[in-house]
């Protein structure tokens, strides 16, 4: 009976032990026997689509290339990338991921070594400069620069026109005037200008670095909180904003698409790559224009132009990175025809410089009533001043949320920006 | 010398026996111990560890109590703290009252579609902790279903920023959790109610008691022990809290709803990571959990126990 209850017990340890092991065993041979390219990114309209569009020009030259692409909303790819990078262990990674250009520098030096080296696969000069900051690190290039972010104010003619105003009364806007129009609108019309969500503090990003300015100095590690001027000048507009009364409070992306395609404001001062969710509505074609993005009152080097977001490919330092960083550079890296049939498709912008020069770039935009939104973009996107980003945007951003409705209660602004230069310098130490 | 003999192949026997039974026995419990100091206790050791350590990433460096220390210099983490404080004192009893009411009443014999009643209170806590959140953004967004109504019925004359203000935001968090966990602590009342023996309140009607007086000195002394039960169990759910607030309101305006569970997901995944100190602040609400299940027991358990 001993013999037999030994026996078995260590049959069940033995047989436990040599699972794990062989299912370890399969699982690596497979990664490397495949010649599949696994993406992780999210967006399906936009970043899927044209992971896709790049499969199909790759494709033409190389018929066995196989790409599989997870898509994951962008919180669940950067949650993934931390567990498994964080856990030493490379197996389940992808091949090549999508990264948000404000969170790339964390990447990079929370993981030496997790990505590929892409320095040698494309030519960094063909890009736009104010995205290598963020791409690079120790003069490696790491990211392959993917969408612009280049941002500009899309606003509603029909509600405009009511208010008394043009397209062209909107050339070279400043904050107090984008006001002092809202509030009009808001008169004629009773729509809102835009929509606001208060755990969302893009529009000051957008502000601050039209205006060449960040919450860390150029060298991407000084804080500068406490006495940044386009930050206080942000935080005053954004205060006047919602105490005109003219922005409507919303507290999720899908409220915030939903106040557009609902016609409940007037216009949406963001990103480019918001295009193809103001172009899902159609029954809105030819309502819509783009002008040049507000820039800050009272700041003598703001221009009218800035960026939101945006974000490049990385490829891991796994078995297939060759082959996933050959896919890049032959697609994202140097073809403009790619570029040109990813800009009539999905209407993306990416910020390969020789594509800026092709027809399909200088198109009209019957949505737009005609207008060449790409070229303007493009244009813009010249423009936009170059900040470092730092690899703490996001700590730092909590932290000025909470300045913020401090602010808006009517805490001294001085004061609130300090506090949140006192607590950030302890947050990223 | 034959009865000496006996006794010792009796000592004999009764060892073997021994030995085989605790075999026998370890042998039913082995499995599951190895499997609970895997995935129980090698985690619990090993986020300790974890939370010695401080850096971002993969590059992590012994800090000793470092990272506790900066517990109490961190604005945020307190904050936290405070929220889900508030969330506790305010919610718990809110919802155990609620509760009970609720219990007592459909434990009532004469009243009619109990059934039905009881299921319909039951079945917010079956519902996905993520749809429910969704619907509840939804009803309290800006021109959601509830501001309609209000205004509808007069009784508010603008629109509530329910999930823009910060005083809002937490009741909005409070009336969802209330909503959905209400139900299931009721069900823990009415299993409960149903064991009281009938007779206690016949006794107690012959006596002349007025049924106040038999709710507050049979059913609530009675239902001590369970309501000791679920005020802990809501209380470590609450200091858990995570899912209602990160989709309803994703910790905003501010921090204004954050939870401490949240601040941990965000140290880890949305910051530049630190697990060190997320790992930290971990440990924080597992002390937290102790110290308010000791005072519980304290304030409610018997003390024969």
């Amino acid at each position: 009976m001993k013999k037999i209850l030994t026996l078995f017990l260590v049959s069940i340890l033995l047989l436990t032990a040599c699972s794990s092991k062989t299912k370890n065993g399969g699982a690596a041979d497979s990664t490397k026997s495949t010649n599949e390219i696994t993406v992780w990114t999210w967006d399906p309209n936009f970043n899927v689509k044209a992971m896709k569009i790049a499969e199909e020009f790759y494709k033409k030259e190389n018929p066995n290339f196989k790409l599989k692409i997870i898509e994951n909303a962008q919180k669940d790819v950067v949650q993934k990338l931390n567990t498994s990078l964080s856990s030493g262990t490379t197996k389940g990674l992808p091949n090549i991921v999508l990264i948000e250009d404000y969170s790339a520098q964390s990447f990079l030096k929370a993981y030496p070594d997790a990505f590929y080296d892409l320095s040698k696969y494309f030519k960094a000069e063909d890009f736009a400069e104010y995205k290598l900051a963020s791409t690079s690190l120790n003069g490696k290039h790491y990211g392959l620069p993917f969408d612009t972010g280049v941002a500009g104010l899309y606003v509603r003619t029909d509600y405009l026109q009511k208010a008394g105003y043009t397209v062209d009364d909107l050339q070279g806007l400043d904050w107090n005037k984008y006001i002092e129009i809202g509030k009009k609108v808001k008169q004629a019309t009773g729509k809102y200008m835009l929509a606001l969500d208060p755990k969302d503090l893009g529009i000051i990003r957008e502000m601050i670095q039209s205006s060449g300015s960040w919450y860390v100095k150029e060298d991407g590690v000084t804080l500068n909180l406490a006495d940044n001027e386009p930050l206080k000048e942000a935080f005053k507009t954004y205060k006047e904003i919602v105490e005109a009364g003219i922005a409507k409070p919303v507290s999720d992306w899908g409220q915030f698409i939903s106040s557009f395609n609902s016609g409940a404001v007037a216009s949406i001062p963001t990103g480019n790559w918001i295009t193809a969710s103001v172009k899902a509505e159609a029954s809105q074609a030819g309502k819509w224009a783009v002008v040049p993005f507000p820039k800050q009152s009272g700041i003598p080097n703001s221009v009218n132009a800035t960026n939101l977001g945006g974000s490049s490919w990385y490829v891991l330092n796994i078995p297939g990175k060759e082959k996933a960083a050959e896919f890049l550079a032959k697609t994202f890296g140097s073809n403009v025809e790619f570029y040109e049939a990813l800009n009539k498709e999905i209407g993306a912008i990416g910020t390969y410089k020789p594509a800026a020069n092709s027809e399909a770039y200088k198109a009209a935009d019957e949505f737009f009533g005609g207008q060449k939104v790409t070229a303007d973009f493009s244009k813009w996107m010249t423009e936009i001043p170059q900040v470092n980003y730092g690899a703490h945007t996001y700590v730092i951003e909590d932290i000025l949320a909470v300045a913020l409705q401090d602010y808006l209660k009517g805490k001294d602004l001085d004061k609130v920006l300090e506090d949140a230069q006192k607590q950030a310098e302890q947050q990223v130490k | 010398m034959n009865i000496d003999l006996t006794i010792k192949t009796g000592r004999n026997i009764n060892r073997k026996h021994r030995i085989k039974s605790t075999i026998v026995g370890w042998s039913f419990v082995i499995l599951a111990t190895i499997m609970i100091c895997v995935f129980y206790f090698y985690p619990m050791v090993q986020a300790l560890i974890l939370s010695l350590q401080s850096g971002s990433g993969a590059n992590l460096t012994f800090v000793g109590l470092k990272n506790y220390a900066r517990l109490f210099n961190d604005p945020t983490f307190l904050t936290t703290v405070k929220n889900t404080v508030i969330y506790l004192i305010i919610q718990v009893p809110i919802m155990i009252i609620v509760a009970l009411f609720l219990a007592v009443l459909l434990n009532n014999p004469k009243l009619k579609l109990r059934g039905l009643f009881r299921t319909a209170i039951f079945l917010p806590c079956v519902t996905s902790l993520v749809a429910y959140s969704v619907i509840f953004k939804y009803l309290f967004s800006e021109d959601g279903l509830i501001n309609v109504m209000l205004t509808k019925f007069s009784l508010i004359s603008e629109p509530i920023n329910w999930l823009g203000d910060p005083f809002w935001a937490k009741v909005t968090i409070i009336i969802a959790l209330t909503w959905r966990w209400a139900g299931y602590n009721m069900i823990f009342y009415l299993s409960a109610l149903q064991n009281i023996d009938q007779s206690i309140y016949e006794a107690a009607k012959i006596d002349g008691a007025s049924p106040v007086q038999q709710f507050f000195k049979i059913t609530i002394p009675l239902l001590k022990p369970v309501i000791l039960f679920t005020s802990i169990t809501s209380t470590i759910g609450t200091l858990q809290l995570f899912d209602e607030v990160v989709n309803i309101t994703q910790g905003g305006p501010g921090n204004a709803t954050m939870t401490i569970s949240q601040y941990i997901y965000n140290l880890s995944f949305k910051y530049t990571p630190d697990f060190g100190y997320a790992a930290t602040v971990s440990y924080a609400i597992v002390i937290m959990i102790v110290f308010f299940s000791i005072i519980q027991f304290k304030v409610a358990g018997d003390k024969n126990e």
